[in-house]
């Protein structure tokens, strides 16, 4: 079992990266709690050696989308009502960043995760491919799909 | 930076969420320390039987739980039970509940007494009296026993209690929904007739209403009577009225 100073460090590392995930998959910050509360108790318990903090890193990547799609299927199954995430979240978001993210919020699943995971944590097609589980063509595919989406939505000008 | 990564650099977690986190985790710690206790009583437990065998006494397995009574009516207790029979812990899951064990001792006696004294009492007679629906759900290996013991006390036979049995799973469930797993099988029961039923709308509910509903959506759904249960949430033994 992890220590308390591997929790607290885990914590101020990738809670904002957890935080985007979910901003990214969840429909509303309902269920954002949950998937922390579920993300840093596999964490608390993972008796594995991670080899780097990038190792580790990804792997809080990994486990945060997985939970989403878990915390997702339960959503639907209890017609759960979705909320307007940008909305909730327009305090911290200004017009362009509010326009950009319903923009990439309204692409499907597997193009906002490997959008998010390329433009924003700077991971390779072949990190990504490591992370989702999923073949390194098969994400360069997906990535050339969303860019496309992406300039059909807002242009030239977004990446 | 790209617009991508402006835009989402202002998506943080707050502060709040890291520190209920980190609270979550320091409780589920506790909580497995305190199963990995239960695990060292189970042990000290058999090395003391052995013990008792030879003559010597002792007490440890008082405390340890062997079988879990939800009693519903509105107000939701659930009483924790150890080997010999004996109630070790009660909790209310509503705040009817709450009243209930503030004014009713139920610890320290038989769950049969227990039970009794719950159903004597004035101010839960009261919800009773009002149209109440009693049910007893059980977890415990002797499950069909103590239901038998229940259904053929002459109080909860006045009271045509209702009762079923139930799973440690949909108890750790229940409880995270903040609900007696009694009360918690009767949602699962309504929701295979009812999909729009929410556990928020079952918070509020009693148990004779969600009884009602159950009632009004499967003779509405079948001619039959009442969908017995069965699998991993429980299944009914007890009389229906």
């Amino acid at each position: 079992m992890k220590s308390a100073e591997e929790i607290q460090y885990a914590m101020e590392t990738y809670a904002d990266m957890v935080r985007r995930i979910c901003f990214v998959h969840l429909k509303n910050r309902d269920g954002t709690e949950d998937v922390f509360q579920n993300v840093y108790m596999k964490y608390m318990l993972y008796e594995g050696m991670f080899e780097s903090r990038e190792h580790e890193k990804a792997w809080f990547a990994r486990v945060t989308i997985n939970a989403c799609k878990d915390m997702l299927r339960y959503f639907s199954r209890r017609k759960w009502v979705s909320l307007d995430v940008i909305a909730e979240e327009k305090e911290a978001l200004d017009d362009t960043s509010a326009e950009v993210l319903d923009v990439v919020l309204k692409l499907p699943e597997k193009y906002r995760n490997v959008i998010y995971l390329y433009y924003y944590e700077g991971y390779s097609a072949a990190e990504i491919a490591g992370i989702l589980g999923r073949k390194e063509n098969t994400v360069y595919t997906w990535l050339a799909r969303a860019k496309v989406l992406l300039r059909e939505k807002l242009g030239g000008e977004w990446a | 930076m790209n617009l991508i990564r402006e835009s989402l650099e202002n998506i943080k977690a707050t502060e709040e969420l890291k520190q209920n986190t980190l609270q979550y985790l320091r409780e589920q710690q506790q909580g497995k320390h305190r199963v990995r206790a239960h695990f060292a009583h189970a042990y000290a437990m058999a090395v003391i039987g052995l013990l008792c065998l030879a003559g010597i006494g002792g007490g440890f397995a008082y405390s340890l739980p062997v079988t879990y009574i939800s009693i519903d009516v509105n107000p939701s207790i659930e009483l924790s039970v150890n080997r010999f029979g004996r109630v070790v812990s009660a909790e209310a899951y509503n705040d009817d509940g709450d009243g209930v064990i503030e004014q009713v001792p139920l610890r320290n006696i038989s769950y049969m007494q227990a039970v009794n004294r719950l159903i004597n009492d004035d101010k839960y007679n009261r919800y009773l009296e009002q149209d109440g629906v009693l049910v007893f759900t059980v977890i415990s290996d002797r499950a069909e026993e103590i239901l038998e013991e229940i259904t053929s006390d002459e109080l909860s036979e006045k009271y045509e209690a209702l009762t079923y049995t139930s799973d440690l799973s949909c108890r750790e469930e229940a409880h995270r929904h903040e609900m007696s797993f009694g009360k918690y099988r009767t949602y699962l029961e309504l929701l295979e007739y009812d999909e729009g039923v929410t556990i928020e709308d079952c918070h509020g509910m009693t148990m004779g209403e969600l009884r009602s509903r159950i009632d009004a959506c499967s003779h509405a759904g079948q001619t039959g009577g009442k969908k017995q249960h069965g699998g991993g949430h429980g299944s009914h033994h007890g009389h229906d009225n």
